[in-house]
C-alpha cells in the first residue's frame, strides 16, 4: 500500500483526521516503518512546539509583576514633556511682559481678548466652513436619532419590555420628546434672509455666512453666522453663535449669544445672557430685564430695567441707565455724568485707579468698591480646608465609582498608562465632544441628547483626574496587589500630588489641562473598548 | 482531559495573596465569579493571567499591546462569565475569549485587511514536503525551546496565529477556523506551512 502523505501524517498526530482514515493509517502504520519514524518525529515536534510555548517567555513571569501597570512613558518622553513645559512657561512669561500693541493684542493667546478672539474665530471658521454643511449635518443627526428611536421602540417591543439596559427607555423617551421639532424651518446659505414683509410661522434655524431678519419670526430664532442682523421682530429668543450680532429691531423673549460683538440698539423683552468679547448697548437700546454676561469690554449707553451682572476681563463703560443694582468683576469701571444706577453699585477691582465715577452720575443705593488685593491663597486656613474639601469629595467620588463600576474605573485607570495615545485622545475629545455637542444641539430633535453629552463631558472632565490620580499614585506606591484599598490609597496619593503640583504657576495650568486631556482620553478609550462585543 | 491538563499549567497562586478563594476548586470560583463576586474575579485572575498574558504575547506583536490585550479580556470576562456554559473547559474557553481578542487587535492594526489570510492554492501544495523527519523531533534544552519561542515570535502572522491557537490555546482546527473565519483546510495548510517554515528558520541542529 502506498505511504501517507506528511500532512495526513500531520493531521492524524493533531487528531484531526476523520474516523476511519486514521483507522486505516493505524493500520498501515502497523506495517509501514517509514511512516511511523514520520509520525513519531511528527508526534515529537509537536511535543516540542506545546513544551515551548508552554513555558511562557520570562517577561510574562508573575501576574504580580504585571497587574501594577508599566508606566510606558520612557525617560525620552518625560524629557520632551518637561521642554514643552519649560518652553511653555518662558514663552508665556515673555508673552506677559511684552508690550503688545494694541491692534495685535488680539492675537495673543494668553490675553483674555486673545482667548476669547482665538475661540470666536476657530468657531467661525468651523462654522464658515461648514455653513454650508451645517444644515445638512442637522437634518443628518435629525434622522440618525429617529432611526435611533425606531430601532430602540423595535428592541422594547421584541424583549417584550424588559429592556437590558435602563438607560435605553430613558433614552427613548427624551428623543421621542424631542420628535415635535421636527417642524423646525432650516434655512442654509451664503445670505439668509427674513425680508420685511415675511414672516416665518415656526422656530427658524438659520445657518449662513450672514443672517438678515428684517421680517417678523414667531418662533426662536437659532442663528449660525458670520454677521446675524436683526432689524425686524423676533416674537421667541434669539440664539446667536455669531462674529457678530446686531439688533436694532425687536426681540420679545431673551437674547443668548456667543458672539464676538453684540450691538444692541433696539428693544428687548427680557434679558440678555451670553459670552460676548464686546458688547455696546447703544443709546436707543432699550432692553427690558438685565443683562448676565462675560465679556472683554462693554460699554452701556441704553436702558437696562433692571440688574446688570458683568464679568469682564477689560473695562466697563457706563453712561446709560440701569433701573437696580450694578454688580462688576473686572478691570475697570467708568460711570459717567448721564449714567444712573437705581439700586446698589458694586465692584470688584484690582486697583482703586481704575475705577472713574464721574460727579453727575446718580447711584441710588449703596456703593461698594473693593480692590481685589492678589494676596496669597496659601496664607488663609479657608484655602486649607477647601482644598481638603476638595481632596475628600474626590476619593468619595472615586470610592462610589469603585463600588458600582470596579471593572470599568480599574480598566480607565490603567489606560491612562498608554501616555501619549491617551493624551492625544483626550485633546481630541476635549476640544471635538463641544463641537459635537453644538452639532447635535442644531437640530433640536438632537437636544436631548446633546444635553446628556454635557453632562456625561463635565463629569468626565471632573472624574479625569480621579483617574490620573489612581494612575500616579499606583505607579508610586506599586501595590503588591489591585485591590480596591490600594486603588484608593493610590488615588489618594495621586489626587494629593496633583493638587500641589496645580499650584505651581504656569507649569500648574499646564498639568491639570494635561491631566484633563489624559483621563478624558482613557476614558474615552474605555468607552470604546466596553463597548466592543466579547465573543 | 484538557481540564486537567489545564488545571496542572495554572501558575502558583502569588505569594501573600492571603485571599481565601485560594484553596477553592475552580468549580465554585466560577460559580461565585458568576455571582459578580469580586474577589471570585480576583481569583480567576490570578489563576489565569499568565496563561492569558502568554497567549496574547504571541499573538501582539509588543509587550504593551498584550497587555492592554489582557486586561481586556478580563473585563469581557465579567461581563461574559454569565454565558460560560460548562461545555468545554473554563481555561479553554477563557483561551478562546483572549484569541478573539487578539484577532481583533490584530485586524484593527491591519485596518480592515484580513489579518490571516487563505495560502493560495489551498492544502494541494503540501505534497511536495519532505518525508524528513522533523528537524525538532529530538528532546530539546531549554535554551533551544527559549529559540523556538522566539523563532516562532517571528514567524508572520499568517503562520504564529494557527501555530499559537493550535499548540498553545490547544483548540481544534474547527474553533480556528472559526476564530480566524477560514475554510477548515486552510487552517491545516496554514498550520502545516507554519512548521515547516519554522524548521527552515530554525538553525540546524545535530539530529
Amino acid at each position: 500500500m502506498e505511504c501517507y502523505s506528511e500532512q495526513t501524517c500531520a493531521l492524524a498526530v493533531d487528531g484531526e483526521l476523520a474516523g476511519d482514515e486514521a483507522q486505516r493509517l493505524r493500520d498501515h502504520l502497523t506495517t509501514c516503518q517509514r511512516c511511523r519514524a514520520l509520525v513519531d518525529a511528527l508526534r515529537a515536534e509537536n511535543r516540542v512546539l506545546s513544551e515551548s510555548l508552554n513555558e511562557l517567555p520570562e517577561e510574562a513571569a508573575s501576574p504580580a509583576s504585571f497587574s501594577p501597570r508599566r508606566w510606558s512613558w520612557g525617560w525620552g518622553d518625560l524629557a520632551i514633556l518637561a521642554a514643552l513645559l519649560v518652553l511653555g512657561s518662558i514663552v508665556s512669561g515673555w508673552f506677559n511682559e511684552l508690550d503688545i500693541p494694541a491692534a495685535l493684542e488680539s492675537f495673543n493667546p494668553f490675553s483674555v481678548s486673545g482667548r476669547t478672539n482665538l475661540i470666536f474665530n476657530s468657531f467661525y471658521y468651523f462654522a464658515h466652513g461648514g455653513t454650508a454643511m451645517l444644515a445638512d449635518y442637522a437634518a443628518v443627526v435629525g434622522w440618525i436619532c429617529l432611526l435611533l428611536l425606531l430601532a430602540g421602540s423595535a428592541l422594547l417591543v421584541g424583549r417584550r419590555g424588559r429592556p437590558h439596559y435602563p438607560g435605553l427607555r430613558l433614552l427613548i423617551v427624551l428623543l421621542a420628546l424631542s420628535l415635535p421639532s421636527f417642524a423646525l424651518e432650516r434655512r442654509h446659505g451664503e445670505f439668509v434672509t427674513v425680508t420685511a414683509n415675511e414672516t416665518v410661522d415656526d422656530t427658524l434655524v438659520a445657518a449662513a455666512n450672514m443672517v438678515r431678519v428684517d421680517g417678523v419670526v414667531n418662533g426662536d430664532l437659532l442663528t449660525f453666522g458670520r454677521t446675524v442682523e436683526v432689524r425686524g421682530t423676533v416674537k421667541g429668543d434669539l440664539i446667536s453663535f455669531a462674529q457678530r450680532t446686531e439688533v436694532s429691531g425687536t426681540v420679545e423673549g431673551h437674547i443668548y449669544t456667543f458672539s464676538r460683538t453684540l450691538d444692541f440698539e433696539g428693544q428687548l423683552g427680557h434679558s440678555i445672557y451670553g459670552l460676548v468679547q464686546s458688547l455696546h448697548i447703544d443709546d436707543r437700546g432699550r432692553v427690558g430685564d438685565g443683562i448676565v454676561v462675560a465679556v472683554g469690554d462693554i460699554s452701556l449707553e441704553g436702558e437696562v430695567k433692571r440688574s446688570v451682572n458683568i464679568v469682564t476681563g477689560g473695562s466697563a463703560d457706563v453712561s446709560g441707565t440701569i433701573g437696580r443694582d450694578l454688580t462688576m468683576v473686572g478691570r475697570s469701571l467708568t460711570l459717567t455724568n448721564t449714567a444712573r444706577v437705581g439700586g446698589n453699585l458694586s465692584a470688584r477691582v484690582r486697583q482703586l485707579k481704575e475705577v472713574h465715577i464721574a460727579e453727575g452720575a446718580t447711584i441710588g443705593g449703596k456703593r461698594d468698591i473693593q480692590v481685589r488685593v492678589r494676596e496669597s491663597s496659601f496664607t488663609r486656613p479657608r484655602f486649607y480646608f477647601h482644598q481638603a474639601v476638595w481632596l475628600a469629595g474626590g476619593i468619595l467620588v472615586g470610592w462610589l465609582g469603585m463600588l458600582v463600576f470596579p471593572g470599568f474605573f480599574q480598566a480607565t485607570t490603567q489606560l491612562v498608562g498608554s501616555g501619549w495615545l491617551s493624551l492625544g485622545l483626550g485633546v481630541g475629545v476635549l476640544a471635538g465632544v463641544p463641537v459635537a455637542i453644538v452639532v447635535i444641539a442644531i437640530t433640536l430633535v438632537g437636544l436631548p441628547l446633546s444635553l446628556m453629552l454635557v453632562a456625561l463631558y463635565l463629569a468626565a472632565i471632573y472624574l479625569a483626574k480621579i483617574w490620573v490620580g489612581a494612575f500616579l499614585g499606583r505607579i508610586l506606591l506599586k501595590p503588591s496587589g489591585a485591590t480596591k484599598g490600594d486603588w484608593l490609597l493610590g488615588l489618594l496619593v495621586g489626587l494629593f500630588i496633583l493638587t500641589i503640583v496645580g499650584f505651581i504657576p504656569y507649569l500648574g495650568g499646564l498639568v491639570r489641562l494635561g491631566v484633563i486631556c489624559l483621563g478624558l482620553g482613557a476614558f474615552a478609550g474605555q468607552l470604546y473598548r466596553a463597548s466592543r462585543p466579547v465573543m | 482531559m484538557d481540564a486537567k491538563r489545564n488545571m496542572a499549567k495554572e501558575p502558583q497562586p502569588r505569594e501573600g495573596g492571603t485571599s481565601q478563594m485560594e484553596g477553592l476548586d475552580l468549580e465554585s470560583v466560577i460559580e461565585r465569579a458568576r455571582g459578580h463576586d469580586a474577589e471570585a474575579m480576583g481569583e480567576i485572575y490570578r489563576r489565569y493571567v499568565r496563561r492569558v498574558f502568554g497567549l496574547c504575547r504571541y499573538m501582539l506583536d509588543s509587550r504593551e499591546s498584550a497587555e492592554d490585550a489582557t486586561s481586556e479580556v478580563f473585563l469581557k470576562l465579567q461581563r461574559s462569565i454569565e454565558s460560560y456554559d460548562r461545555s468545554i473547559p473554563f481555561p479553554r474557553w477563557l483561551l478562546r475569549i483572549a484569541g478573539n481578542q487578539c484577532i481583533d487587535a490584530l485586524r484593527r492594526r491591519q485596518r480592515g485587511r484580513r489579518a490571516i489570510v487563505e495560502v493560495e492554492d489551498g492544502a494541494a501544495v503540501i505534497e511536495a514536503a519532505s518525508s524528513e523527519p522533523s528537524p525538532l523531533g529530538a528532546v530539546i534544552s531549554k535554551e533551544d525551546r527559549a529559540k523556538v519561542r522566539d523563532t516562532i515570535a517571528r514567524l508572520p502572522d499568517n503562520y504564529r496565529v494557527p501555530l499559537v491557537l493550535r499548540y498553545y490555546s490547544e483548540l481544534s482546527y474547527d474553533e480556528i477556523a472559526q476564530q480566524l473565519d477560514l475554510e477548515r483546510n486552510n487552517v491545516a495548510a496554514l498550520i502545516f506551512r507554519a512548521k515547516q517554515e519554522l524548521r527552515r528558520r530554525l538553525p540546524h541542529r545535530s539530529k
